[in-house]
């Protein structure tokens, strides 16, 4: 059996047959344009920045707070299905000709985007750092410490203990904040050095937990949610049959959803608040919101907070819309009693209250512009919760295949 | 048809293609507080017959009626008369053991105070409760099925549909099912049980309806499927197996 062909082939089904066709829908979709106006009102700022660079900015922060999860997050795409525990166990010593595939593109890919983003943040830096590090050395740091943070994360996955994967995945975190911040803030043949020992050390420790020749169930469990990601992402242009979504158990959260009304016309608003708890849409809502908090409370004193706001409530919206394909295929919401129509009524209107939470927390932090632009503010507010009159009404006129089978 | 049938399938043919129905008119009832056996070999139609009473799936011919009512004239009312177990269990990641009930509670309508006490009784009886905070994807598969069961009985409606419910549970959460299944057939509740456990079910339903190539070849009680089998003395197995023997 030729395993690079097997990967080869499941690679280009998957992006062949199960994305490609939706990308014509992507490139129609309003919402695609307006991404494309946001990444151009974006650039504009960012030039306009590049020319005005306030005095006092924080560069080396922003350098940590951006790179270090670019460096640290990494994947592998494996393309594994449930049935090869069955039909590929056989060949689990020739695996790492399958797995050489998913190595290549799970770096590659990453490295691109993360020379990208170094190419565009280089111009801030590079103005407003007293001593700047040399662009090729910068780049050729973060590159390294990719492959490390890569290397690190294709071990944790074959880690036998889950205890000892998720300490050693907050390792990897620590490793390469030190090691991206040692740079960062050090003279560089110094931090070098530190990373070089700090590297060493973490690649050796990295030996010393027992691990799997193939971890079959974590891989698997993991490419199903990489590839639930990826429709996910979709989803929020165009309407893509559901996959299963990762879980997150979250118990903190578990009393979320138990004060809706206990009647059956909102028996789906409960389920639907459960899976949105411990979905990823929470944790990218979540992070979302922290950094709509985060520009908005840096530019509240000119209208650019109050456009990023606006922005991201937007985002938020998009976001959220997913909510409307969560159990698109559910059995048991054809055999409960549940109303024809509830589906889709609950899932807009739980869209609509978080979305409008949302706006309001993230608006808080441009009342730090004092009183003086108390109306300017208040308007920003009005303004966030159109946005989310309009995503509801959106959402609303929006028909969808589920409606069939909904009504 | 007796006035309180809670259901009548009358003449049902039906299946996933117009030409090639699996289910040749196919009628049998199922009174209050009856418990009815429905066995067949591997794609005799049982799981049809069952998806078409769910609604999953459309009749080509002839009607199903639950407590009187057509799907189609009041679905929420139809739906709210029955309650099903799937032969492998279908459950949420996403939710808990509780979540679970909680929402079937909700969805049929069970005020809160009836859902906390049944709850609680059904944890006990099927010994979940130190699993009732778990997520689905944390139980066995057995655990998954006691977790169907219970959604099933959490909602108490007039009908149960029951299908392959052994599959997966040890031997106490056979017998926990079992006698839960005679309580509530006792207090006026049916069932319509499909299973291949032949020996299991005899002694508990109270009627049978013996399914073959998507016909009814038998049903009755015990003694009337003795009869159309013409064996004497035996077994369900044995009246079963006489009765498809050769029929191929």
């Amino acid at each position: 059996m030729d395993l690079m062909k097997l990967r080869a082939e499941r690679r280009s089904r998957f992006w062949g047959k199960e994305v490609l066709p939706y990308l014509g829908y992507v490139l129609q979709s309003g919402v695609a344009a307006l991404m494309l106006f946001a990444l151009i009102v974006f650039s504009a700022w960012y030039t306009s920045l590049v020319q005005h660079i306030p005095a006092g900015l924080p560069i080396r922060w922003i350098m940590l707070v951006l790179f270090v999860p670019l460096t640290v997050n990494s994947s592998f795409r494996t393309y594994l299905a449930p049935a090869d525990t069955v039909f590929l166990l056989p060949q689990e010593s020739r695996m790492k000709s399958y797995f050489q595939g998913s190595w290549t593109s799970g770096v590659v890919y990453k490295l691109l985007g993360l020379a990208l983003i170094f190419l565009i943040s280089w111009p801030i830096y590079v103005r407003s750092d007293g001593q700047p590090k040399p662009f090729w050395l910068f780049l050729l740091v973060l590159i390294a410490l990719k492959l490390l943070a890569s290397y690190g994360c294709w071990k944790e996955l074959r880690m036998v203990s889950r205890r000892a994967a998720f300490a050693y995945r907050v390792l990897r975190y620590v490793v390469l904040a030190l090691c991206v911040a040692a740079w960062i803030w050090q003279p560089a043949g110094r931090s070098l050095i530190f990373i070089v020992l700090l590297a060493a050390t973490y690649t050796a420790a990295l030996r010393l937990p027992a691990k799997h020749p193939v971890a079959w169930e974590r891989l698997i469990a993991q490419e199903k949610v990489h590839s639930g990601r990826v429709l996910m992402v979709l989803g929020w242009f165009v309407n893509v049959p559901g996959r299963e979504q990762r879980v997150y158990a979250r118990k903190w959260l578990s009393w979320a959803g138990n004060n809706i009304p206990w009647k059956p016309e909102a028996a789906y608003r409960y389920l639907l608040m459960k899976s949105f708890v411990r979905s990823d849409i929470l944790g990218i809502v979540l992070r979302v919101g922290i950094l709509a908090a985060f520009l908005a409370w840096w530019q509240r004193g000119s209208n650019v907070g109050i456009g990023i706001y606006w922005f991201f409530v937007f985002l938020a919206g998009i976001q959220l819309s997913s909510l409307l394909r969560f159990h698109s295929e559910s059995f048991w919401l054809h055999v409960y009693p549940i109303a024809p129509g509830s589906r889709r009524r609950n899932a807009i209107k739980l869209a609509f209250q978080i979305q409008l939470t949302f706006a309001a927390v993230t608006w808080l932090p441009l009342l730090g512009a004092g009183l003086e632009r108390m109306g300017t503010v208040l308007m920003a507010l009005l303004g966030g919760i159109v946005l989310c009159l309009l995503s509801r009404f959106f959402a609303s006129r929006k028909k969808t295949e589920d409606d069939e089978d909904d009504e | 048809m007796n006035g309180n049938t809670v259901l009548d399938i009358q003449g049902l043919s039906g299946g996933y293609s117009l030409n090639r129905p699996v289910l040749h008119d196919v009628s049998f009832q199922v009174n209050p507080g009856e418990m009815v056996g429905l066995i067949g070999l591997n794609g005799a139609g049982k799981s049809t017959t069952m998806k078409h009473i769910l609604g999953l799936m459309t009749p080509q011919k002839g009607e199903i009626r639950v407590r009187g009512k057509k799907r189609d004239e009041d679905s929420e009312t139809y739906h709210g008369s029955l309650a099903f177990v799937p032969e492998s269990p279908l459950l949420y990641d996403d939710m808990t053991v509780r979540e679970h009930l909680e929402f079937t509670a909700r969805a049929y309508n069970v005020p809160r105070g009836d859902y906390e006490e049944r709850a609680d009784r059904l944890s006990r009886i099927f010994r979940m409760q130190d699993k009732m905070d778990s997520l689905s994807t944390q139980l066995s598969k057995g655990m998954r099925q006691k977790v169907m069961i219970m959604c099933a009985f959490v909602a108490r409606p007039s009908l149960y549909i029951i299908d392959e419910p052994f599959l997966g549970l040890d031997p106490l959460g056979i017998r926990s099912l079992l006698d839960f299944m005679v309580e509530l057939k006792e207090g006026g509740s049916s069932i319509l049980l499909s299973s291949h456990i032949l020996s299991t079910i005899e002694n508990y339903c109270d009627r049978f309806v013996v399914l073959h190539q998507g016909s009814i070849i038998a049903q009755g009680t015990l003694e009337a499927i003795e009869a159309q089998a013409g064996t004497t003395g035996a077994g369900l197995e044995d009246m079963f197996y006489t009765l498809v023997q050769g029929r191929d």
